[in-house]
């Protein structure tokens, strides 16, 4: 009986090809572009991270991130119960090479002997954490920003400075890889190096402090008593788990997920309408035909579930074809585009997309097959065309 | 001999409403139809056949009046119990053939098959049978627009005959093909009538195409003139 109604859905799906495959194709584009803004979403909002993100904090100025901190608010942050260790890193800014977002990439001056404790995701080979440590002028880069540039152990790059008026001369030394993929793009060098190069003015400041908590029941504790400590004083802090501080960053661009949200809706919206435009047209060409099932005993229902089987149909093949474009474009934007690393079209925006493929079926025929299987079999015979 | 009243309407009306207006489509009409019978209906244009023949195979309800079939009340009937009485009862012959274009005319033919409980091998030697009764038997896969209008009116009396209903309306069966399709049409239903004992009702407009029926019925206006009754000009 199901298998009947689907073989009569499938025929009237291809009853007029041309048609059909431009539904097809609508939709199928339409669910692409919905598959990576629903990627993209994900990747900012609904990403977990790696299991040691959950046991660590930020630090950093109330007034905004372009402001700094004192680097002696590390010894009391320290003295908090419950922080197994803290490092501070800097923002560098600057520019490699050129001005081109493919030379762009995000640069820390940090403390190389206690990065790789605290982001233990991050695998660097001994000799190689060795030799970044020891040497002053040493800089750390993920693999796949190593990839991406280029980059060889023993290069040497020149970073120029443009938050801070300093010129860096490094030597990659060391290249760490991230458990997730495509999550090491970053590099790290010595902050003793830059503390060094600036005049006396701009020392013993400090862009954040990444803080690693011994368990995660104390890290809502810990951002409370960090920020008490330092609520008299002249440069106040806000703490928040990493997680809130990287969604922090993305909020910097604006209310990204009412944008994000509010395109998708319009999306959906719209190929609804050009769905049940295309289903009105070919319900109403069948008008006749629906009359004749009828007459040879067919019930209403049964013609509406055939009707909305084949609008299923249709809109299921698009959402396919839109899911794997957005599976290879998603592909293709997370290795070009640091902003977008985390992005993935994961299987819950697999069937976010998908079920919205479904429900655009239905929706879409619900209302003409209603109107075409509820008129009188006599008028639907007297039915022309 | 009740039981062999397959057609029993009395006081039947119908009235469609158009906008402001009220359409008379029956009135008065007392019928009855033995089994075995064959009833031409003619009548001018708008007198009213093609609804007495919906009444008849419970495609449309009277608005007064009481038609019984088969000795059931169709009147009781529920949408659904209605849908499933014709497909077990009628077999239903259109002027325009309607068949579905993207079937081939065996699955045509097995479309009212798909509401019984046979099995996929049984409902296609069932539709092999009836296309065979038509003469159809090496048209089987082909689709309606490679047939001719004769063939595909074949294909269609095959579906109406495919699950053995014991009534066969047929409205305006011939209007719609050439002389020598209709004839062939007409053989068919005189054979399936003859031979196998189908009660077959048939609206017609063709003088020629009714002298094979048993019995000729004439409307006017929606009323169905007595048996009997001199042809009207
Ligand atoms: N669904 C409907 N809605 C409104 N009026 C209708 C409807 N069906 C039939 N009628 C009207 O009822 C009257 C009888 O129609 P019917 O179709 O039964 O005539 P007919 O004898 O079959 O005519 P024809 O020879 O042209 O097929 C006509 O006036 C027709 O316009
Ligand atoms: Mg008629």
């Amino acid at each position: 009986m199901f298998r009947d109604t689907l073989g009569l859905a499938l025929k009237n799906a291809l009853r007029n090809r041309r048609r059909t495959l431009l539904t097809v194709a609508s939709i199928s584009i339409s669910l692409f572009l919905l598959g990576v803004l629903l990627s993209v979403y994900h990747a900012f909002y609904h990403q977990e991270g790696p299991p040691e993100q959950a046991l660590r904090l930020v630090t950093r100025n109330r007034v905004s991130l372009t402001f700094s901190l004192p680097e002696y608010y590390e010894q009391r942050i320290r003295k908090v119960p419950g922080v197994r260790e803290l490092v501070p890193s800097s923002w560098f800014g600057g520019v490699y090479i050129d001005n081109r977002p493919e030379n762009f990439f995000p640069r820390f001056a940090t403390d190389p002997e206690r990065i790789f404790e605290i982001y233990k995701e991050f695998t660097v080979p001994p000799e190689q954490l060795e030799a970044f440590q020891s040497e002053r002028t040493a800089a750390a880069v993920g693999k796949s920003l190593a990839e991406r540039l280029n980059f060889k152990l023993g290069q040497r790059v020149t970073i120029k400075g443009d938050i801070y008026p300093v010129d860096l001369e490094l030597t990659i030394r060391a290249i760490f890889a991230a458990d997730v993929e495509n999550q090491d793009f970053a590099m790290y060098f010595h902050r003793k190096y830059l503390e060094e190069a600036l005049p006396q003015s701009r020392r013993g400041m400090v862009g954040t402090f990444g803080i690693l908590a011994d368990s995660a029941e104390a890290v809502p504790r810990i951002a409370r008593q960090v920020d008490d400590l330092f609520r008299n004083s002249e440069r106040q802090t806000k703490t928040e788990t990493e997680r809130a501080f990287q969604l922090s960053f993305v909020s910097m661009l604006g209310n990204v997920k009412v944008f994000l949200l509010s395109i998708c809706g319009a999306l959906v919206f719209t190929i609804l309408l050009v769905a049940a435009n295309t289903m009105g047209m070919s319900v109403r060409e069948r008008i006749t035909e629906i009359g004749v099932l009828k007459t040879l005993g067919f019930t209403s229902g049964r013609v509406l579930t055939m009707i909305v089987a084949e609008a299923v149909l249709i809109s299921l093949a698009g959402g396919l074809v839109g899911c794997g474009l957005a599976w290879g474009a998603s592909g293709v934007l997370r290795q070009s585009q640091l902003m977008l690393s985390g992005l993935s079209f994961s299987p819950p925006v697999f069937l976010i997309s998908l079920s919205i493929a479904l429900a655009i079926g239905i929706l879409s025929s619900l209302v003409p097959a209603l109107g075409a299987t509820r008129l009188p079999i006599t008028s639907a015979l007297r039915h022309s065309g | 001999m009740v039981n062999d009243l397959v057609v029993e309407a009395t006081d039947l009306h119908k009235e469609f409403q158009r906008d402001a207006f009220q359409v008379i489509a029956l009135q008065d009409v007392h019928l009855t139809v033995q089994k075995g019978e064959f009833v031409a209906f003619m009548g001018p244009s708008g007198s009213g056949k093609s609804s007495l023949l919906y009444i008849i195979a419970a495609i449309d309800r009277p608005t007064r009046g009481r038609v019984k079939v088969l000795g059931r009340d169709l009147l009781q009937l529920k949408e659904r119990a209605m849908a499933d009485w014709r497909n077990e009862n009628i077999g239903f012959i259109f002027q325009t053939f309607n068949l579905i274009p993207v079937l081939t005319a065996r699955e045509n033919v097995e479309l009212p098959l798909l509401l019984t409980h046979l099995s996929r091998q049984e409902r296609a030697e069932h539709a092999a049978t009836a296309l065979g009764l038509v003469g159809l038997s090496d048209r089987m896969d082909h689709y309606p627009r490679q047939l001719s209008g004769g063939q595909e009116q074949r294909v269609a009396i095959a579906r109406a005959i495919v699950s053995d209903p014991s009534i066969i309306l047929a409205d305006e069966p011939t209007g719609d093909l050439d002389a020598q399709s209709a004839q062939e049409i007409l053989t068919i239903l005189s054979r399936l009538n003859r031979d196998h004992g189908k009660t077959i009702l048939m609206v017609t407009h063709d003088p020629h195409a009714a002298r094979h029926a048993s019995k000729i019925r004439y409307l006017e206006k929606g009323q169905l003139l007595p048996e009997g009754a001199p042809q009207p000009e």
